[in-house]
């Protein structure tokens, strides 16, 4: 038995200690620079607007803000991206020296083309998402989520996820997922962090259930508990 | 501030009255569901096992022979039920929170994403009216182009179900917040059904609001269940205790009857618990 | 240094340990995730602005007001226009799916020439310039022949700026030969014709009656203009007015009823006149109308031939059930008969109209509130004369090829006898367009319709679809589907009201389709003389606008442009024109094949979900048709449990099914609501031609039934066919 503990030492003695720390130092610093630095460049490639946008000179040029461009319809439903058609009003012919304006007027409103604009908050199909509660009824200032992005003057690259198709936006610019401003992230977590903080909805002290039907013990939480199945939120508000 | 910040408004119960004397059996709850809520359709659809219906109309018979039959069309939506305190049948089940039951609305969800296929809700569901993605939907050449972007297309493998046009609830409480307003009128969010129904026999809105048609018509009684008030009205199953929001009007007994199985001297009016 | 196994290890732990500690596994499980959840094939529809377009449907005959609803350039849905003086917001499931029709695969896309045999389906594509050119040269050979008067067409109405314009074609070319699709709405005018003297379209205050006596009408089954009818009904039933149906099977619109009087087939002609005589024995008529002409005569003939016990042996009802119909009838205060089977796709016996007509007039609701109204068609379209030239002249004085006006004096159009006169020899005709119709599948005996149109040299489809007719044809000059084009749609099918609806673009063409009024002013111009000249207009719009003046305006703010004034006409009536003399001693319209060999009665139903006429079910409408209505690619026929059981038939089992035109295989249903002895098939069904959600589904029950020529009216009469089936 001895004997063995013994070799064991002679083995771990024979100089090797060096090279097994060192080899595991290399180990761990290779994986953190892929991790940390290769793997986000792998992970996203990179797209350019087909027009570089100038949204400073624009909220110059308009009376009501991001309103003026990013509206609401009559039905409630929220404009987006502008149309061809809203830009045309201004931009029938071209204005200025503006290089990217030349080639909007002659590549996209000569032709009657919609431009094809990458949208960086893009969310996937399932979510349904309503500017008017939150913009209208929560009176949310637009940067809270799309960041301070009428002060830029330059279009940002649009880095699309190689696995999800979807835009780097909605993780994050920070690979490691954290966020210091709310617009950040734009993830299902960074909504219910928000809907889980303020009170958003019904009391449930309101609803008028039958006085006999007690509500279960885990019911009588306060907050937003609309959904029967996971006391918070109902997954309806949000998803189609 | 949080006072303030503290809404006054009652929670509600959408659901629906439908009037089997003025239904005509013409299919057009059907069609008009199907268009709106993008619902594919494929080759043979006279298996109705696996034909996607959100909305089914039966036909009902009285069972006479000749000429004392009588038939009668009963459209089949999800009965959304309430269950005792929000738990209907397939949300108890569901193991993937796939489905879910909103206090708010009242009504039972059917999130595609989340759902993976295993099919306990359909299982639970008393009334049929979940189906399943057998296989992908595919639409041919160039039909895609009336789909609408207010209904995610589902795909192979998961449950869908009638909504109550849940978007549409959606968008009218877009332009109720873009006018100010935090309550609907009820006209302003009604199904694709109802509004379809060349007859006029569906009737939809809040069963919580006295003001509303749906509550006037059945007088649903919130203290034992939901019961309808009216004696003419009757639920699918009253007894299985789902506490279903859609009800029925018919002025023969004989389609009352065919709401539940009774037994043949049974008095579909005593209640029983 | 040697790098050696615990060297390696120590790497990969580091590694490991590394890769814990950066973003990489994390956020890639993240990312599997979502992507298992994306399914690429699976179509994500874009968002854009919703808007929403009024228009007309012309899928059916009914003209409802439609509001289409769209995402950007997309029609996403389809729903019924609110106020609409015809379907007040509501629909039916053809209207519903109309965006499918749109968008559908079976669209005929471009003009196409045949290059194959005559429904092959081989096709070439060609220019609307050849196409053109192509019918003109073909058109200004047969009238260089002097054979002008050969060239025909089909259309679906007769009234509407686009079947006038194919009618003053025709006339400006030198034909008599404009065909109508036939309906019941042909027996209304020719019993109006008959008995009031009046050139008018029936229409009926419906919504004011109180008590409705319809003899075999699918009131809630398609007659009529359906949407309206529908909601008739609600009121009715709101108000606690009183309908009483009578046919022998248990339809919806029975089911629906206050009172199903089962009958005789064929038998609702004596019973009408049965009712008349209780009505004129009890003294319950109108005094005012016992002054009109041939009431006597009318009266000796009820009280003669139509007693209570002998009508009662014809239809198979009990006397003191007649009885008290006629009681309940006469003393109600607004009561309505109404006749025209099913949806009144065939226009049926002329007897029976003029019976069920005399009934209305006997308890005096002839233009009255609540009864049946004379209305004039709505007098808009005021071209100026067509200069004929000689060719033209001498065209149009020619017989027409089916006998209408000449064997048939009353009569305007008879394409029921359209395939016996051609394929019999008595007549024939070098080119036939076809337009808004598709007569290879709706006309009875389809088969001798189609040997007809195989000895035609020249078929010109104008169809939107690949339908029957159009895969029959030369050549195709596909028109575009309702949502792209304007036209006017007058006063719809038993509509009491005055009005007009505009059906306009919705969205652009998707194809490369023309209106078809553009297309035939295109021919004309091509043709070029007289028959140029008779279309003055730069296109269809033009024409449009300027025939409407005034109500054009009126038309593209509202959608439909409404006479403030109800017009009627009225004449003397006359209770016994010499038409009805026949009725003198009843034989109903005799059923062909004999009962030795076919046993059992075959009549059609029609459905609501069942489209039959030119539009074949879209893929929704299908969809929503009954497992016992068609069963995977079979058709069920209705069969009384008692037939079933004398025939050892049972339920969903395959049978076979003669008739003395063809045969089929079908399912059977057993149906309590069917008289025994009577099977019924629906009509609909057994498409050849559309796309595969149709196509072979079923059986056509055109191809079982043959027409009946009715005497007096030359319209088809029949309503069922004798008919065998067999166990397989």
């Amino acid at each position: 038995m001895s004997t063995q503990d013994d070799k064991a030492k002679e083995v771990s003695a024979d100089g090797a200690a060096g090279p097994i720390i060192l080899f595991f130092i290399l180990g761990l610093a290779a994986s953190l620079v892929l991790g940390w630095v290769i793997f986000p460049k792998l992970l996203y490639s990179q797209k350019k607007q087909p027009i570089d946008f100038n949204h400073v000179l624009h909220v110059e040029a308009v009376d009501e803000g991001c309103e003026s461009c990013h509206f609401f319809r009559e039905d409630g439903s929220f404009s987006g991206v502008p149309k061809l058609a809203q830009c045309v009003e201004c931009h029938g012919d071209v204005q200025g020296e503006n290089p990217n304006e030349i080639k909007f007027v002659n590549d996209y409103v000569a032709n009657g083309r919609e431009v094809p604009w990458l949208v960086y908050a893009r969310q996937p199909d399932c979510v349904f998402f309503s500017h008017a509660a939150h913009v209208k009824k929560a009176e949310m200032e637009c940067s809270t989520c799309h960041e301070h992005i009428g002060e830029s003057e330059h279009s940002r690259v649009y880095e699309e996820n190689r696995i999800t198709g979807y835009s780097r936006d909605i993780w994050g610019k920070n690979i490691s997922g954290l966020k210091s401003n709310t617009w950040d992230r734009m993830k299902m977590d960074d909504c219910a962090e928000c809907h889980a903080t303020k009170e958003i909805k019904t009391d449930v002290e309101t609803l008028p259930w039958p006085l006999n039907w007690a509500p279960l013990p885990y019911e009588k939480q306060t907050g937003n508990q609309a959904s029967i199945k996971t006391v918070k939120e109902a997954c309806f508000v949000c998803h189609k | 501030m949080k006072e303030e910040g503290k809404h006054n408004k009652k929670a509600k119960k959408y659901g629906m009255v439908i009037n089997l004397d003025n239904c005509t059996g013409c299919g057009a709850c059907m069609v008009a569901c199907m268009a709106e809520n993008n619902v594919p359709f494929k080759e043979d659809e006279s298996d109705k096992l696996d034909s996607i219906t959100w909305m089914r109309v039966y036909k009902l018979a009285n069972g006479e022979s000749y000429p004392d039959a009588d038939i009668c069309y009963l459209p089949r939506p999800c009965m959304h039920c309430e269950g005792y305190h929000g738990h209907s049948p397939c949300v108890s089940v569901c193991p993937a929170v796939a489905t879910d039951y909103n206090h708010d609305t009242g009504i039972v969800s059917q999130i595609y994403t989340r759902c993976f296929g295993c099919r306990y809700c359909m299982g639970a569901c008393p009334y049929h009216a979940r189906y399943f993605n057998w296989w992908d939907p595919v639409w041919p050449e160039g039909m895609t182009k009336y789909l609408s972007p207010n209904v995610s297309a589902r795909m192979r493998g998961i449950v869908e179900k009638c909504s109550f046009c849940f978007h549409r609830h959606q968008l009218a409480m877009d332009k109720a917040f873009l006018e100010g307003r935090t309550e609907l009128e009820e006209n302003e969010y009604q199904t694709s059904c109802t509004q379809a129904c060349p007859a006029g026999a569906i009737t939809f809105g809040d069963l919580n609001n006295p003001h509303h048609k749906v509550n006037q018509m059945v007088k649903p009684d919130n203290k034992h269940g939901g019961r309808p008030g009216d004696p003419n009205a009757f639920r699918l199953l009253e007894r299985l205790g789902t506490n279903p929001k859609v009800y029925y009007i018919s002025s023969k007994e004989w389609v009352r009857r065919a709401g539940d199985n009774y037994l043949a001297n049974e008095d579909r009016t005593v209640q029983q618990h | 240094m040697k790098v050696g196994r615990r060297s390696f290890l120590s790497f990969i732990i580091g590694g490991a340990a590394g890769t814990a500690i950066t973003p990489l596994p994390w956020k890639l499980m993240d990312d599997a995730s979502i992507w298992s959840q994306n399914w690429p094939w699976t179509p994500v529809p874009p968002d854009g602005e919703y808007s929403y377009v009024n228009s007309v449907c012309t899928l059916c005959p009914g003209g409802c007001g439609i509001s289409v609803r769209k995402v950007d350039d997309r029609v996403v849905k389809i729903e019924g226009m609110k106020g609409y003086p015809v379907n007040a917001g509501g629909i039916c499931v053809l209207g519903l799916s109309g965006h499918q029709l749109l968008y559908s695969p079976t669209r005929v896309k471009s003009p196409l020439k045949r290059v194959g045999k005559r429904g092959e389906g081989k096709w070439e594509k060609i220019s609307w310039d050849e196409a053109i050119s192509e019918v003109a040269k073909k058109l200004s050979e047969i009238r260089s022949k002097g054979e002008s008067h050969s060239v025909g067409s089909i259309v679906n109405a007769d009234s509407g700026t686009i079947p006038n314009l194919f009618k003053r074609f025709l006339t400006a070319y030198g034909s008599p030969n404009f065909m109508t699709m036939p309906s019941m709405q042909d027996s209304y005018k020719m019993t109006l014709q008959l008995m009031q003297g009046v050139n008018a379209q029936a229409g009926f205050d419906a919504e004011n009656a109180d008590f409705i006596l319809s003899f075999g009408s699918g009131i809630i089954d398609g007659w009529g203009s359906p949407v309206r009818m529908f909601k008739a009904n609600s009121t009715w039933k709101a108000n606690g007015k009183k309908v009483v149906q009578i046919e022998p099977r248990l339809s919806n619109t029975a089911a629906k009823s206050d009172k199903w009087i089962p009958i005789k087939p064929g038998t609702e002609a004596a019973l009408a006149l049965g009712l008349a005589n209780v009505i004129i024995t009890n003294s319950q008529h109108s005094q005012k109308i016992s002054q009109s002409s041939g009431f006597e005569s009318f009266k000796k003939l009820v009280q003669n031939e139509y007693s209570t016990d002998k009508v009662s042996q014809i239809t198979g009802i009990d006397s003191a059930s007649i009885v008290s119909l006629a009681k309940t009838f006469a003393s109600a205060s607004k009561p309505l008969a109404i006749c025209g089977r099913g949806q009144g796709s065939t226009p049926g016996s002329l007897n029976e109209f003029m019976a069920v007509h005399a009934l209305n007039a006997l308890v005096g609701n002839i233009n009255e509130q609540g009864g049946v109204w004379a209305v004039p068609e709505v007098d808009y379209i005021k071209w100026p004369e067509v200069n004929l030239d000689e060719t033209a002249t001498n065209g149009v004085q020619k017989e027409r090829v089916d006998g209408a006006g000449s064997e048939y004096p009353h009569a305007k159009s008879l394409l029921n006898r359209l395939a016996e006169v051609v394929n019999s020899g008595d007549g024939s005709l070098e080119a036939l367009f076809v337009t808004g119709a598709n007569p290879l599948y709706s006309m009875p005996d389809s088969k001798a319709m189609k040997k007809a149109f195989d000895s035609i040299p020249f078929v010109v489809s104008f169809s939107s679809y690949m339908d029957e007719t159009a895969s029959n044809s030369d050549l195709i000059l596909p028109n575009h589907v309702c949502l792209e084009r304007y036209e006017d749609v007058p006063t719809t099918a038993g509509l009491q009201k005055n009005i007009i609806g505009l059906t306009r673009p919705v969205v652009k063409p998707q194809f490369s389709t023309k209106n078809v009024g553009d297309t035939i002013m295109l021919i004309a111009k091509a043709l070029g003389g007289s028959i140029a000249e008779a279309f003055p207009w730069d296109s269809y719009e033009a024409c449009l606008k300027e025939t409407l003046g005034a109500k054009w305006d009126v038309l593209v703010e509202n959608g439909f442009w409404s006479d403030s004034n109800s017009k009627t006409v009225s004449g003397e009536f006359n209770f016994y024109p010499k038409a009805m003399e026949s009725l003198s001693n009843f034989s109903p319209v005799s059923l062909e094949g004999s009962t030795a060999s076919y046993p059992l009665v075959l009549i059609p139903y029609d459905s609501i979900r069942l489209a039959n006429g030119y539009i074949g079910d879209p893929p929704f409408v299908i969809k929503a048709v009954e497992d016992t209505v068609l069963n995977g690619k079979a058709a069920c026929v209705e069969v009384n449990p008692k037939t079933g059981k004398e025939l050892g038939l049972t339920e969903g089992r395959y049978a076979s099914l003669h008739t003395p035109r063809g045969k089929a295989k079908v399912k059977v249903h057993l149906y309590e609501g069917i008289m025994p002895g009577i099977i019924a098939l629906p009509r609909g069904l057994g498409h050849t031609a559309y796309d595969k959600y149709l196509a072979g589904k079923g059986c056509n029950f055109n191809e079982l039934i043959g027409p009946a020529e009715d005497p007096v009216s030359g319209l088809d009469a029949a309503w069922g066919i004798r008919a065998r089936l067999t166990k397989v």
